[in-house]
């Protein structure tokens, strides 16, 4: 086939015109002012010193610094984090009802020298002195403390979300434009939804505590009020940015709104509420972890306490315990994406 | 029977869409609307169901006048078809034509999905009337061709027996052939419902096979009102060309032709 070139330049073509460059003298002093503020803001936040301290302990680790407060620090709290604790030693004399035929699974008795030192009155010496104890030893003692925790927390986690979905379902109608009863209710819900989102799960689970006493229910609502607002935001611009066409046909044979929402809307919005929620869970495990901090139940509560008794081989287990049910989590939560959408 | 009363709608930003339709089409008649793009053929079908609201005139469906009152109870009575099918895509095919019930099943049972046997039964035969066949009840509508689509779409409107039926540009995203099918299931189950039938198109030819009257409009008016036989090429190039016709002296005669389906000239 015969192709003419198309002649270049073609005829009437002008070439005084450019795409906008994004290197023009404003650009540059904008640059310049950011780099300005950057400098200001990283000295208060101390990121100069965290560089210094960072060098440091790198340094300190190829053998350059001989001291390194960072590795001082990480090496303390590692060594005595490891072995993790996993069982628990109970002396047999204060356990009153123990039924020596009969112990606990895996559980056995061992006699152990118990070594003490103490201030002779008389003498005002050091006296050393030993006795036999008899210690009840639970090889898993621990770890299934920190199994029931971890439950508590995925239950916190799942009864938060559902509290969320709950109370989400109606802000969303109520906070989508095109479903909303009047202006009023619109700005209601969408007011309340803001003001759900701006609340973060550790301060409303801080003032909860106070409500509710120390436990699960502080932990349920503060992570179920934070999420439905989440939840209200998503699902009601879900709502409004359904493809409006099927809805159209249904409002003109005037089929009412709740029935235009249940068909011409939910269909097209669902596989999205399903992911949301799912993430909504997944978080919400992580973030009961975290309130737990402040007594809000479950295993943050377990965490906060051996962490302020320093003991680190515990706190070792309960990091694993939450590292291995994040991921199972991650795992399940993909799947399940992967089916229904 | 539908009559449009010195129907006008001016758009918010000050389109007249509509300006003084006076139009009257009888019981079971298939009346064609023609004309180029912007004309005004989608805001005179939406103003039936007051899916669009007028700013003037009034129109009466056999005998019931269109009002805010009666405008919920008129909808059950007028089914639409649309160009682009406007099903819910992710649903089935049969949840999809059991929607044109909505209207008059409580919201219960609606959200329930729980229709009467007789509803189901209903569906079902009229999905075997516009041909689909019924291995496609269960599939999500979303995974149909257009065609397909468009019969669920009839399927659909034809759910609650209506009296009218608006169909705003049906066949245009479809094939000619298809597209005949698709105009004749609607014109054949018009019929056998004596329904009466307001369709726009762009296809002339088929505006000419299948209309029993071919309203033209342009720029919001009627210019042009009679039967296929009457619409010669020269009207239809007028219709499309924006040829400006004599005077509008015939104007007044408009009402008094109307039932007659003379062909006239509405000023233009
Ligand atoms: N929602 C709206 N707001 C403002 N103007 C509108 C709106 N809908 C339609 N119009 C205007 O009203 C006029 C008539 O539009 P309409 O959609 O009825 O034309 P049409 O004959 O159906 O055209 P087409 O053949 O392209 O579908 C046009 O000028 C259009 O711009
Ligand atoms: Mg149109």
């Amino acid at each position: 086939m015969d192709i003419k070139p198309i002649p270049v330049p073609a005829q009437g073509t002008t070439l005084d015109w450019q795409l906008d460059q994004p290197y023009r003298a404003k650009h540059l002093l904008l640059l310049l002012l950011v780099l300005a503020v950057l400098l200001f803001t990283g000295h208060r936040t101390e990121m100069d010193k965290m560089v210094v301290m960072t060098g440091q302990a790198v340094g300190n680790l190829v053998g350059l610094a001989d001291d390194s407060q960072v590795v001082r620090g990480l090496s303390r709290v590692g060594a005595s984090m490891w072995p993790p604790a996993f069982g628990t030693e109970e002396e047999v004399a204060r356990l009153t009802d123990l039924d020596r035929d009969q112990l606990p699974f895996l559980a056995k008795i061992e006699t152990r020298e118990k070594v003490e030192q103490h201030l002779n009155p008389d003498t005002l010496e050091m006296e050393t002195s030993s006795e036999k104890v008899e210690l009840l030893i639970k090889p898993l003692g621990y770890a299934w403390t920190v199994f029931i925790k971890m439950l508590e927390t995925i239950e916190i986690a799942i009864w938060g979300t559902l509290f969320s979905v709950v109370l989400s379902i109606p802000l969303a109608w109520f906070a989508a434009r095109n479903y909303t009863v009047n202006h009023f209710t619109y700005t209601l819900a969408r007011g309340t939804i803001s003001l759900l989102r701006s609340m973060p799960e550790l301060i409303v689970a801080l003032f909860l505590v106070l409500a509710y006493g120390f436990g699960p229910i502080a932990g349920v609502l503060a992570l179920g009020l934070h999420a439905a607002g989440f939840l209200g935001k998503f699902y009601a611009e879900d709502i409004e940015n359904a493809d409006k066409k099927p809805q159209e046909a249904l409002e003109a044979i005037g089929a009412g709104k709740l029935k235009t929402l249940w068909y011409g809307v939910m269909p097209q919005v669902v596989p999205q509420y399903i992911a949301y929620t799912l993430y909504i869970l997944d978080r919400n495990v992580r973030m009961a972890t975290v309130i737990g901090l402040v007594g809000a139940g479950g295993i943050g509560q377990e965490l906060k306490g051996r962490f302020d008794m320093f003991q680190y081989d515990h706190v070792a287990t309960i990091l694993i315990a939450i590292f291995i049910v994040v991921f199972l989590l991650d795992q399940f939560s993909a799947r399940l994406r992967a089916k229904l959408i | 029977m539908i009559e449009f009363q010195q129907i006008s709608k001016k758009w918010p930003d000050g389109t007249l869409a509509l300006s003084d339709v006076n139009v009257s089409i009888p019981k079971g008649q298939f009346c064609v609307i023609l004309g180029p793009s912007g004309a005004g053929k989608s805001t005179l079908l939406r103003t039936v169901n007051g899916l669009t609201q007028t700013t003037g005139g009034r129109i009466n469906i056999d005998g019931t006048e269109l009002t805010a009152a009666t405008a919920r109870t008129l909808r059950q009575r007028v089914a639409m078809i649309h160009q682009h099918f406007n099903l819910t895509l992710r649903m089935s095919v049969a949840a999809n034509v059991l929607a044109g019930l909505l209207p008059v099943v409580s919201t219960g049972r609606a959200i329930l999905g729980w229709f009467e046997p007789a509803h189901r039964a209903k569906a079902c035969a009229l999905l075997a009337r516009v041909g689909l066949d019924p291995k496609h009840l269960l599939r999500r509508a979303g995974e149909l061709s257009g065609g397909q689509q468009q019969r669920v779409g009839v399927a659909r409107a034809f759910m609650l027996d209506p009296e009218v039926v608006l169909a705003d540009e049906p066949v245009a995203s479809l094939d000619p052939k298809i597209s005949r099918e698709i105009l004749s299931l609607i014109r054949d189950a018009a019929r056998e419902r004596n329904a009466t039938v307001l369709c726009s198109l762009h296809q002339v030819d088929l505006a000419r096979e299948f209309g029993d009257r071919i309203v033209g409009m342009r720029d919001g008016k009627i210019v042009f009102d009679g039967t296929p036989a009457e619409f010669t090429d020269e009207r239809m190039e007028a219709l499309y060309q924006g040829a400006q016709w004599e005077d509008n002296a015939v104007a007044e005669a408009a009402d008094l032709y109307n039932d007659a389906l003379q062909p006239q000239l509405v000023a233009a």
